[in-house]
């Protein structure tokens, strides 16, 4: 029988080893599951939404999927990338504060080629512990603010242009979909061809045009 | 045999993403500049933030900028007829409005709540309830102050998860319909300006 309390116990040790020492990652992996549960909640309210023509589902179901997929990529993606690179600017020393900078000099970092590049890492240096402490505060608030950052641009603004795309070109096959279904259970006029009567049907200007 | 030499994704992929970092390290403010923050005021708000920021501020920040961009975005699609796009739009502000109140309050209670049962020996009041169960969530390996605090945040976080799988079928998303329906009842354009716009 699995012993709970050790499995207990590893998973406690395990959140406070992952999230404990970098904050920035614990919010972008609980930001993707939160995304994914919340999307899969907005589906089922709009299906399940009377109030909301036929129509409109057709479009604001699609939309939601995307949303949802869109999020969670554009999340791992775009997030994950700019908080990486806020976490380098403070790693190779590209953004340091008065202290870190005077450690550096203290340490004969070359501040042409040393610092600034990505191979560089002030946490690998042998007296690293001289400034651990300024360093980790220092980096902890940069990755939060550079995951903020990534989260909005990726939630707030890449997300919605790229559903509503995906959305509208969804409806627009939908719509086609459902005026051929209609127009295939049409009876043709004696005398015509169904084409002839759906090309007819299709020059009055009454009809066949689609709002999208 | 011949020994087919391949390269390996990973090493592709590692150098790759070590290519594309340092380009964008030198783009910001040129190859060989750094930069030093030196007001202090800017060095605290870092601290402060990192220390601090836990998921729930996240998540109002989060709403709130959205609240600022994704209405607008719809109102610009081109793409869908005005019925959609009024439709969309109220859609998203009412998704903002209740993700982002269910979100903040649920993530704080659970991160609250977590808190209450993460106490080191030296928390524990005589007049706490049930003080055996105050330290069942405490790790078992050391740790610093820091290192706990965002360990309670990352626990409350995952525990709100687990808690919104419920709420957003329970609230959110109820609310969400509500707020969908209020919106386009108030937004619905009047009779004549309808005839009026066919005409």
């Amino acid at each position: 029988m699995p012993n709970l309390g050790r499995f207990f116990n590893d998973f406690k040790n395990t959140v406070l080893t992952k999230f404990g020492p970098n904050p920035a990652n614990m919010l972008i992996w609980t930001g993707v599951l939160g995304w994914f549960f919340s999307s899969a909640a907005q589906i089922v309210a709009i299906a399940a939404n009377d109030q909301i023509p036929k129509e409109q589902k057709k479009f604001l179901i699609p939309q939601e999927i995307g949303d949802g997929a869109v999020n969670v990529l554009s999340f791992l993606v775009v997030t994950s990338a700019i908080k990486g690179l806020a976490s380098k600017l403070v790693s190779t020393g590209k953004i340091a504060t008065p202290a870190i900078r005077e450690y550096l000099k203290k340490s004969k970092v070359n501040p042409k080629t040393t610092v600034g590049n990505v191979m560089f890492d002030i946490s690998k240096m042998p007296n690293f512990y001289l400034i651990k402490d300024e360093y980790t505060k220092f980096k902890n608030g940069v990755d939060v603010v550079g995951m903020t950052v990534g989260s909005i641009l990726s939630c707030n603004i890449i997300t919605p242009i790229v559903r509503n795309k995906i959305a509208a070109n969804r409806q627009r096959k939908a719509l086609v979909e459902m005026e051929k279904e209609r127009y295939q259970n049409i009876q043709s006029p004696k005398g015509y061809t169904m084409n002839d009567y759906l090309n007819y049907a299709y020059s009055k200007p009454s009809s066949g045009s689609l709002r999208i | 045999m011949a020994v087919i030499n391949s390269v390996r994704p990973t090493n592709f992929l590692r150098s790759f993403k070590n290519k594309a970092s340092q380009f964008a390290l030198n783009c910001i403010g040129g190859k060989n500049k750094s930069f030093t923050v030196t007001s202090d005021r800017a060095i605290n708000s870092f601290d402060w933030i990192g220390k601090n920021l836990s998921s729930a501020e996240n998540r109002l920040i989060l709403g709130a900028s959205a609240l600022m961009s994704q209405p607008f975005i719809d109102a610009a699609n081109k793409d869908v007829d005005d019925e959609t796009r009024r439709y969309s739009i109220c859609r998203t502000v009412a998704k903002i409005l209740a993700g982002t109140f269910t979100g903040y309050t649920i993530r704080k209670l659970c991160i609250k709540s977590i808190d209450a049962f993460t106490k080191l020996p030296n928390e524990i009041k005589p007049e706490m309830k049930f003080k055996r169960l105050r330290s069942c969530l405490l790790p078992t390996i050391k740790s610093t102050a820091e290192e706990l605090a965002q360990y309670k945040n990352a626990l409350g976080t995952l525990m709100a998860l687990g808690v919104m799988v419920f709420t957003n079928f329970i609230i959110d998303a109820p609310l969400t319909k509500w707020l969908t329906n209020v919106f386009t009842g108030h937004t619905k354009p009047k009779e004549g300006v309808e005839n009026a716009k066919s005409r």
